[in-house]
């Protein structure tokens, strides 16, 4: 069924609440038109009547004092204008005699006035005529006499005129009379079906106000406590209004997906820092076999300074003791001994540098790791961007909502007060998601900020055991070389021990031989001290890495800090 | 003693005991002034009328009763008179009233409420009541034919140049007296004087004698009645003055009267001696029923109603409205009725304008007609 079907809405219930006031008003309207109708017919009619007989007696009485004042001038003094006027004047009395019977709403009593009226005055004119004639006759007294006899008729015409008055006042008495109950039983009628109106309209706003206070208020509730960040599900309880059951779903769909967010943030800021743990671990064991390196190269030095010395002493001894074929012997073999001694040092720590590189390997490859999490945690964080838009719009299209509302209450007057507050109500609802949404949009910024921060740390961190990675595989060469010119110092000692006893004249060869000899060993010196500087570069590079490690480490507290605001 | 009553009554018992004594008699309202000469005439014919009705078998096995109700020809006695018919709801009809005075003071009461009752007047000729209402008829012609018709015979016929004019102050004779002076005057002669009067007048002597001194007339016309036609040509002897004398239908009785008519030209819309089988038979039978008596245009108008009504309650029964509406339609809707008075056939006004008004002359206690028509 369409919406606009459903009676389970707002819309249609403030249509249904306003039709059914309309239902009790309409009647009231009709029944009051309808009443002043039948009041301003009877009061036409009424006052048409009393109107048309008012005419009448009063054309009949200023006729009859016409009729008589000209016939009593004429007796005086006779003229013919005296005799048309009084001729005219009774004609005219019959005419609106004629008239006053021909109204048919009269009573008997008055109908008998009217009879009356028309004989009276027929006597009255016979009368006055008779006394004319005679008067013209020149029978004046006899005129003044007949004249006479008219009075009684005429007394009794003004009766019957008075009695038609006295109907007529009786007539609007009665008419008023009338038209007060009418008005009376009209109004009852009214205030009734009006009181029965308000009582509907009345249990109608009340359910209709019920029906939506109780779950606003449980939406606003939760509302504030997504504000708050309490994002577990919002129970509602009661049948809702269509409108109003679906906010509260998009209320819910909002916390769901903002619950699944956040879970994943916890998620990776908890991955996060345990890489950065393991990192700081690595860097602190890197840290430890670069001091090893460094010992141990202190040692290399040392002992080629020492072998230098040696050599020197020997160039000075072949040179002196040109004939001391033993102690050239004597001194080879102990230049072959010390190379051996290097020799097996710069073995050993060969080793210990190959372990540390493999060591930097395995860091190298979490750090990398780390930044692919981090930019898939820069991803989640574009998706939060959606859901909030997502949380706008609903929210932008509830504040339109209560907008149409409020439109509609306040179209609705006095009725539409209640309702009113209600959508003023959804209207702060609105705002408040719209409160919370940006909330959201300013915390998932912050994350960013700081995600950011991570990968920037990481990339640092990835270029600086790119660093160590490049100084520990100059260490290796540097031992390498360190071992072949060992060699061949140990194969030289080895031929002069063999050559020395047997051959004195080469000793002045020899002499070169060492002086060749004492200018590699102080190469090696030379190399063993740059091994020395490249190792304590490496000890700062690690410890730089560890900084940064114990950096990406402190970032990944934040980060479960701000997301442990929010209860899932 | 009415010799009506001894002749109808045995007549009407005799039809009521035939019929059968489970069915009441329909009741038709009779209202005039019956203890005048002219109001006997009326109440006869229409007597005569149910009695033929009845033994014919009456409406459908119902017989006719007649409710008399004397209105002495006054308008305010008439309106009780009417007021009591309307208020019997056995009555469906009324015949009558017989002046147009009472008939117009009635109209009112018969055309009002909610159970209207048909009058039907045999002689009120008075143009107003033309416009009295639906349920007011008459069978007889208005007094601006009567008072057209006078006028012509005085002024072609009786080469009349002056004419004085006596009328009673009532409805009928200020109409006639209208019309007549009207047509007089159109026709180019002079009206001397024109005097009301009423049945209480001292004396008529006064207004005869300024007719003389204002140098006579030709013709003395009274439009008034039977009653006032006999106070007004004894006087004419005394103040020695004999015009020709003439007036309209209210007249008729005079000739009977004991004053001597003689010469009096009365216009009526009915004459005894009117041509014709159904008028013929019509006179013989009210001469049998009524030994030395004519009828004159209002019992032979009553007759005429009598027998319209009951050819009307053979079609509808007796029901106040149907009757109406059946009689409003004679004419048009159903066929005229050729009464002994003539075609009767109403207009929407409940009047008969196909009718026309002869002049009749006094000669030897009977009204005839006047030669030359």
């Amino acid at each position: 069924m369409s919406r606009r079907l459903q009676l389970n809405t707002l819309r249609n219930r403030i249509i249904g609440g306003g039709l059914a006031l309309l239902a009790g008003i309409v009647p009231i309207a009709l029944i009051a038109v309808a009443a002043l109708g039948i009041i301003r017919t009877t009061m036409r009619q009424e006052l048409g009547v009393l109107q048309q007989v008012a005419e009448m007696t009063n054309g009949i009485t200023s006729s009859v004092s016409d009729e008589i004042r000209a016939a009593e001038e004429y007796l005086i003094a006779p003229s013919a204008n005296d005799q048309r006027t009084f001729r005219d004047a009774a004609a005219s009395v019959y005419q609106y005699q004629r008239q006053l019977s021909a109204i048919p709403d009269l009573s008997p009593k008055e109908r008998d006035a009217v009879t009356r009226i028309g004989t009276l005055q027929a006597q009255v004119e016979v009368d006055y005529h008779y006394a004319h004639v005679l008067a013209d006759l020149g029978r004046a007294d006899s005129a003044i006499a007949a004249a006479a006899e008219a009075r009684t008729p005429t007394a009794e015409l003004i009766a019957a005129v008075n009695d038609i008055g006295a109907g007529q006042a009786a007539r609007s008495t009665a008419t008023t009379n009338r038209l007060v109950a009418a008005a009376t039983r009209e109004r009852s009628i009214v205030w009734v079906v009006l009181i029965v109106s308000v009582v509907i309209g009345l249990g109608i706003g009340a359910a209709l106000v019920r029906s939506v206070d109780q779950p606003i208020s449980v939406l606003v509730d939760a509302a504030e406590r997504f504000a708050d960040g309490d994002l577990r599900p919002v129970h509602v309880g009661a049948r809702l209004p269509a409108e109003l059951e679906a906010l509260s779903g998009a209320i819910n769909r909002i916390g769901s997906r903002l619950r699944g967010i956040i879970g994943e943030v916890i998620g990776e800021g908890s991955r996060i820092a345990g890489t950065a743990g393991d990192l700081s671990a690595v860097s602190e064991e890197l840290a430890a076999t670069a001091g090893e390196i460094t010992t141990a190269m202190v040692e290399i030095s040392e002992g080629a300074e020492r072998q230098v010395a040696g050599l020197d002493d020997g160039t000075r001894s072949m040179e002196q003791l040109g004939k001391a074929a033993d102690s050239n012997a004597a001194l080879a073999r102990r230049v072959a001994q010390l190379g051996a001694e290097i020799h097996r040092v710069a073995a050993r720590h060969r080793a210990d540098i190959a372990a540390a590189g493999t060591t930097l390997t395995d860091v190298q490859e979490f750090v990398e790791r780390s930044a692919a999490q981090v930019e898939e945690l820069e991803r989640l964080s574009l998706a939060i961007d959606d859901f909030v838009d997502l949380i706008k719009r609903i929210s932008s299209q509830t504040n339109l909502l209560a907008l149409n509302a409020a439109i509609e209450a306040a179209r609705a007057g006095e009725r539409g007060l209640g309702f009113a507050v209600v959508a003023e109500e959804v209207r702060q609802l609105a705002d408040s998601s719209a409160q919370a949404a940006d909330d959201v949009t300013e915390t998932i910024r912050a994350v960013r900020a700081k995600t950011g921060e991570v990968a920037a740390t990481m990339k640092a961190g990835r270029a600086k055991v790119g660093g160590i990675g490049q100084a520990a595989h100059g260490v290796t060469q540097a031992l390498d070389e360190i071992v072949a010119a060992v060699g061949e110092v140990e194969q030289a000692a080895q031929r002069v021990v063999e050559e020395a006893s047997a051959n004195a004249k080469a000793t002045a060869d020899v002499v070169t031989v060492l002086q060749d000899v004492s200018g590699a060993a102080s190469t090696h010196a030379s190399s063993a001290q740059e091994v020395t500087a490249a190792a304590e570069e490496q000890g700062a590079s690690t410890e730089e890495m560890a900084a940064q490690a114990n950096e990406l480490s402190q970032a990944a507290e934040r980060l479960r800090a701000l997301v442990e605001g929010f209860t899932v | 003693m009415r010799i009506s009553g001894r002749l109808a009554w045995p007549a009407l018992v005799l039809a009521v005991a035939a019929c059968s004594s489970k069915t009441a008699p329909i009741a038709i309202g009779l209202a005039g002034p019956f203890s005048t000469e002219r109001g006997q005439s009326m109440r006869d014919a229409a007597e005569l009328a149910v009695a033929e009705i009845n033994q014919a078998g009456g409406i459908h096995g119902r017989t006719l009763k007649l409710v008399v109700r004397d209105d002495s020809a006054n308008a305010e006695r008439a309106m009780a008179v009417a007021r009591a018919f309307y208020a019997d709801p056995t009555v469906v009809a009324v015949v009558g009233h017989l002046t147009s005075g009472t008939t117009l003071a009635a109209a009112p009461v018969y055309n009002g409420g909610d159970t209207p009752l048909v009058e039907i007047s045999p002689s009120a000729s008075s143009p107003e009541l033309s416009s009295a209402g639906p349920y007011t008829f008459r069978v007889c012609p208005t007094d601006l034919l009567h008072g057209s018709r006078l006028a012509a015979w005085a002024f072609d016929r009786l080469h009349a140049k002056r004419a004085a004019v006596l009328y009673i102050n009532d409805a009928y004779g200020r109409g006639v007296r209208r019309v007549f002076e009207r047509s007089f005057t159109a026709r180019g002669g002079t009206i001397v004087s024109d005097d009301p009067y009423l049945l209480d007048l001292p004396s008529f002597g006064p207004y005869l004698r300024l007719v003389l001194q204002r140098g006579g007339a030709d013709v003395l016309m009274i439009a008034g009645t039977q009653a006032g036609a006999e106070r007004i040509l004894p006087a004419l002897k005394t103040v020695g003055w004999s015009p020709t004398v003439m007036g309209g239908d209210g007249l008729t009785g005079i000739e009977k009267s004991s004053v001597d008519a003689n010469g009096v030209y009365i216009s009526s819309a009915y004459l005894p001696d009117r041509p014709g089988a159904a008028n013929q038979k019509f006179v013989a039978a009210y001469a049998k029923a009524y030994p030395g008596k004519m009828p004159d245009h209002r019992g032979a108008g009553a007759y005429d109603i009598i027998h319209l009504l009951a050819r009307a309650l053979e079609a509808t029964g007796p029901d106040r409205t149907k009757l109406r509406d059946y009689l409003a339609g004679v004419g048009t809707r159903t066929p005229a009725y050729d009464g002994v008075t003539g075609r009767i056939a109403f207009d929407s006004s409940g009047d008969v304008p196909d009718k026309d008004v002869v002049i009749g002359v006094v000669h030897d206690g009977h009204l005839v007609t006047a030669g030359g028509q």
